[in-house]
């Protein structure tokens, strides 16, 4: 079994041992694997993308999957192991490989790091010079519990938007592009299952309560071929599987809205569950003045839950249930004029895994899914009623095969199946005895993926990842063509797309602390939704790959330059990248939103380029950490359905894009944190000049996108008060104050036109203004944690 | 269309309420990128407005325009001709201030302006003599020629659908002793047919509601009874519990009309211009029938009904 050591004892075996490493290894050259989990040693939550390393051979280690598996294949004989994760004390192990072995760390939490004398060991900050993948940033819950929030609400989405290369959708909004894709383009996971919409109140928030959830993944670039189905980026979110040790609970309350998350053993050590929720209730306070008004019981709140559980058969066997349900719902009552309606909407998700190790060098995981996206309106006024709804909802099986094959090879694999079904915006409409109803029909797809990648240690300057992802979509009947009128029937394939993507990576280390990486990646999509709204809205709608609507392709090319300062306390990295973009949807500019049309017949299709330079400058360790991060980018588009083909910058486009995140830890109790954020203003297409009709002032237009909204730039402060933090009660409150736009900087939201004529005395006048929705906004949130 | 707007517009308004703030915004103005304006109508019917057509130039953003620069907006100089297939009319050009009180009265009233509170001298151009031969599935092409520049355009006048009834009904909700809400039943023919429609009050100007057309998408070729609203101006202040609404005892004109496709795409994409806007929608360009200007040139089969709301 290992043995862990101290760090001082770790000193005097480090030459002991690499002499006998060196004479076992010669004498016998057989090879052994020593394979487990990483777990946290309070919670039992298992670690994602823990480093494990042979301390002697910097180039022999691997990290943990997204179960937190490893597998190390080491030759036999004595070996020193550390196993690091970010904010965890590294702990080193000596072991005797005789065999191939089983064995799990336990990692404590803490911020020891300077105490243990390694210097060898990788932490994640290594990974900036030494993995082979790009365009990939980790984001631990804690670090981005830290910063300063709008309205008290923790919103990862909102941290991504930090990032070089992710845009802010908006003002306050929750999304996003992604090096010049569009909001569709991400592909949002969340324990595998895709999250169709990622907003409530139009955006404002995410859908992801952020004391459920363990870690974030964002990859912009060299996407691996495991992910497939959306052109730009992925976002990976893994949820918590719950304290499989004591019972523990969470919550904070804040202004608009308060969350209770609690968590515990099942059975201890093999069993634990956890339960999340999350409502909103400013309106619900609001209540009391409705009352008697012209809109009494007019409300809209939403809510989340997430719920996790697990159960350990073995160290072999592990299944995972996971769910996720939120809803928004808006009721709007204007009882004096017998006018209504009701608008709900959500996600749903649902997640069944099995995990099962078939060797020390095997793994694999075998996943059931299901996750939909419904929007419904019902509204009315007498006899007059209205209903409107649409969705999407997926069933997803995937197969996962982990195999560690030696330290040269290892090898991902797999194949996964979805089977789509996209309602479209159906309308029906009653006035006392006249009924209608759009009759839309649901369509029907199936996606297919297949993958290998193989990530491979050419040698020690040089490694590769190469991988290759067939996908293939079809539609499936029921379904009418409305191209030859041919009829299909149930699971008959109306149209079947296909593609080959090849994924490729590249690193090449120039010196320990530099390397230099470059990769491809093709991608095809098959599910798109397209707005004609500066945001998305929960009214958009998916759509699927038709006869008619052709999947968007995408090639990528990216190369960056890595390099990591004073014992990698800062990481730095440039990476340029171009990108083109085939399939594009769009709706032409006099296109009117009409329900009783389905969406992709307005449809306008075209083509993209999106290129830029990001620069990234981070600090992860010390009482002072955080980032820089500074884009400089391109991106257009042309549809030869809006004027001419022309080329325009797309909505996407920002030059420039800057982010400063600081945290600094002033004493124990006190903690600041701070982010400012400078962008080019968002593009839009200017009013050009206004004409009469009928007496009135109507705009119009110049081209699309051909003036720029003034700069968008603030400052958002926060601070966190932990009255007692050494306290060994069970008990641990904290406060977080936090302001956003400290400086009151007046963005704009949008620009409004107020006409005012009076045609028979020929005076006109017409009054431009500029809407700011988010000025200086203070709030208070108080945290708590229990622990049995 | 309607959740849409109404969604967006209620949240927002909401939000904007407690949080948001404005100041003043001045776009670029771009003085000589103005385009040519045509603003015509062909009526046939048993009662019908002669054809007429103004000729604007579009304003650049300019906060406040005085009478003698709205005036400088009307080209009177501008040669107008209709051609319904067997003939070619040349409009004649007429200011409003060169007219008799009588005619210039009359000619307000069809330019859809105050006859009695005009000072304001507008330009248009008018079939003088009734001589195009307007008739219910005709075609007519206009040419307007300003300087050097030509704009053309096409419409015609579809079938005429008629109102088979108007009904008064206490409005929804809460009962009410001094509105009243107006509905009305057509049948619609199998087809695709487009409507417009416009109210007067009393003496006040026909003007046009919100949304001022529609397809008849709900309710192709059935007999349908629907709602119509009452036309308020864009710029008055509204209220949500009379909005819509007709008082008791207002005398009630309502032009009720069918129109072609390019003439309702027009209204359309006009009529959802102006009510979206602001953050949430993008803008929409309307959609013009007019080659080389903005603009509508557009035929109506038209009918007038004058009601009377009665009092309870």
């Amino acid at each position: 079994m290992p043995r862990k050591l101290s760090s001082r004892a770790y000193m005097k075996k480090n030459y002991i041992t690499l002499l006998l490493l060196i004479v076992v290894s010669l004498a016998y050259g057989q090879k052994f694997t020593i394979s487990g989990y990483v777990n946290d040693k309070n919670t039992g939550e298992t670690l994602i993308g823990a480093n494990v390393i042979d301390t002697q051979n910097e180039n022999i280690g691997t990290s943990t999957n997204a179960y937190g598996f490893y597998s190390l294949t080491l030759p036999a004989g004595k070996h020193i192991i550390a196993v690091s994760y970010l904010g965890y004390q590294t702990d080193v192990y000596e072991i005797n490989l005789t065999a191939d072995t089983k064995h799990n760390f336990d990692l404590s939490e803490g911020l020891l790091m300077d105490e243990v004398v390694v210097t060898s060991t990788k932490d994640d900050a290594r990974k900036n010079v030494e993995s082979t993948q790009m365009g990939s940033i980790d984001i631990p819950i804690e670090e981005i519990k830290k910063l300063p929030v709008l309205f008290g609400e923790v919103d990862i989405l909102k941290v991504l938007q930090l990032l070089p290369g992710v845009l802010s959708a908006g003002e306050g909004t929750s999304g996003f592009y992604v090096r010049g894709g569009g909001p569709d383009q991400n592909l949002l996971l969340l324990d595998e299952a895709v999250v169709y919409n990622s907003g409530h109140l139009l955006g404002f928030f995410s859908v992801f309560n952020s004391d459920a959830i363990k870690k974030t993944t964002l990859i912009k670039g060299g996407m691996p071929a495991q992910y497939g189905g959306r052109l730009s980026s992925v976002i990976d979110i893994q949820m918590k599987e719950g304290n499989n040790q004591k019972y523990a609970a969470e919550g904070g309350i804040g202004i608009i809205s308060s969350r209770l998350t609690f968590e515990g053993p099942i059975v201890k050590d093999k069993s634990s569950f956890i339960v999340s929720g999350r409502r909103t209730y400013a309106l619900d306070l609001a209540q009391p003045f409705l009352k008697g008004g012209n809109f009494e019981s007019t409300n809209y709140y939403f809510y989340d839950l997430n719920t996790k559980l697990n159960y350990k058969f073995s160290d072999k066997d592990r299944i995972f249930f996971s769910a996720y349900f939120g809803r928004d719902v808006f009721k709007f009552r204007q009882p004096k004029r017998d006018f209504f309606f009701d608008l709900p909407y959500g996600n749903s998700t649902a997640t069944l895994r099995w995990n099962h190790v078939f060797s020390d060098k095997l793994f694999f995981n075998a996943s059931a899914i299901y996750n939909d996206y419904q929007f419904s309106f019902r509204g009315g006024q007498d006899q007059f009623i209205f209903k409107l709804f649409s969705g999407v909802k997926d069933w997803n099986g995937k197969l996962d095969f982990d195999y560690f094959l030696n330290n040269v090879h290892s090898i991902k694999y797999g194949l996964n199946f979805t089977y789509h079904t996209l309602t479209p915006n159906t309308a029906q409409a009653n006035n006392g005895d006249v009924d209608f109803n759009t009759g839309f029909l649901p369509k029907y797809g199936q996606e297919t993926a297949i993958y290998i990648q193989d990530d491979i240690k050419v040698s020690n300057n040089f490694s590769l990842n190469a991988g290759l992802r067939g996908v293939m979509f079809s539609q499936l009947g029921p379904y009418t063509s409305k191209v030859s009128g041919e009829e299909f029937g149930r699971l008959e394939p109306a149209i079947t797309y296909t593609g080959l993507e090849p994924r490729m990576s590249f690193r090449y280390g120039l010196s320990k602390n530099t390397s230099i990486k470059g990769g491809v990646t093709m991608a095809n999509q098959f599910l798109h939704l397209v707005s004609n709204s500066a945001s998305t809205l929960p009214t958009d709608v998916w759509v699927p790959s038709t006869e008619t609507v052709r999947p968007q392709r995408s090639i990528q090319y990216a190369t960056g330059y890595f390099q990591n300062f004073q014992d990698d306390k800062y990481e730095t990295s440039i990476e340029v990248y171009y990108k083109t973009l085939k399939n594009q949807i769009d709706y032409a500019d006099d296109y009117v939103n009409d329900i009783t049309k389905e969406v992709e017949d307005a449809f306008v299709y075209g083509k993209g380029r999106a290129y830029g330079a990001e620069f990234f400058l981070k600090k992860a360790k010390g009482k002072l950490n955080g980032w820089i991060g500074y884009t400089l980018s391109k991106t257009e588009r042309s549809f030869d359905g809006i004027e001419g083909g022309r080329w325009y910058p797309a909505v996407y486009d920002r030059r420039h894009d800057l982010s400063i995140v600081g945290n600094y830890q002033l004493t124990k109790k006190l903690e600041i944190g701070g982010a400012f954020i400078f962008g080019t203003g968002k593009w839009y297409t200017p009013t050009k000049g206004f004409f009469f009709t009928e007496q009135t002032l109507n705009l119009y237009y110049g081209p699309r996108n051909s003036e720029r909204l003034p700069s968008y730039h603030r400052m958002d402060l926060s601070l966190n008060y932990t009255p007692n933090p050494d306290s060994k009660r069970k008990w641990k409150g904290s406060w977080n104050f936090s302001v956003y736009n400290v400086y009151n900087r007046k963005n704009p939201f949008f620009i409004n036109f107020e006409t005012n004529t009076d045609f028979n005395s020929g005076t006109t006048s017409i009054e431009g203004n500029q809407i700011t929705i988010f000025p200086i906004i203070p709030s208070i949130t108080y945290n708590f944690k229990w622990n049995q | 269309m309607m959740s849409k707007n109404i969604f967006a517009i209620i949240i927002i308004g909401l939000a904007l309420s407690i949080w948001s703030c404005e100041q003043p915004y001045t776009p670029p103005v771009n003085e000589d990128e103005q385009e040519l304006v045509v603003e015509g109508y062909i009526e046939a019917g048993d009662e019908t407005n002669p054809t007429f057509v103004l000729v604007t130039r579009s304003l650049p953003f300019v906060t406040e325009v005085d009478a003698a620069a709205f005036e400088k907006l009307f080209i009177s100089d501008a040669i107008v001709t209709v051609n319904d297939g067997s003939n070619l009319v040349t409009l004649t050009p007429l200011c409003l201030k060169d007219l008799p009180e009588e005619i210039r009265k009359q000619a307000a009233t069809v330019l859809g302006i105050d006859p009695n509170n005009t000072t304001i001298n507008i330009c248009a151009y008018i079939d003088l003599f009734d001589q195009i031969d307007r008739k219910l599935g005709g075609k007519y092409d206009l040419n307007v020629k300003v300087g050097s520049q030509l704009l053309t355009a096409s419409t015609t006048i579809p079938n005429f659908v008629g109102v088979d009834s108007f009904r008064w009904a206490q409005p929804p909700g809460e009962p009410s002793d001094t509105l009243a809400q107006l509905l009305v039943t057509i049948t619609d023919p199998v087809g695709k047919n487009y409507y417009r429609y416009l109210t007067q009050i009393n003496d006040e100007n026909l003007i046009a509601p919100f949304t001022s057309v529609t397809d008849d998408a709900f309710f192709d070729g059935k007999n349908f009874e629907f709602p119509l609203q009452k036309a308020e101006r864009r710029t008055a202040d509204l209220d949500p519990n009379t909005f819509g609404l007709f008082l008791r005892g207002d005398s009630v004109t309502v032009k009720w009309a069918t129109i072609d496709k390019a003439h309702f795409d027009f209204w359309n994409t006009r009529d959802n211009a102006a009510n979206s806007g602001g953050p949430f929608s993008s803008y929409i360009r309307i959609k013009t029938n007019i080659t080389g200007g903005q603009g509508i040139w557009g035929g109506y089969a038209v009918g007038y009904y004058r009601l009377k709301c009665p009092e309870l």
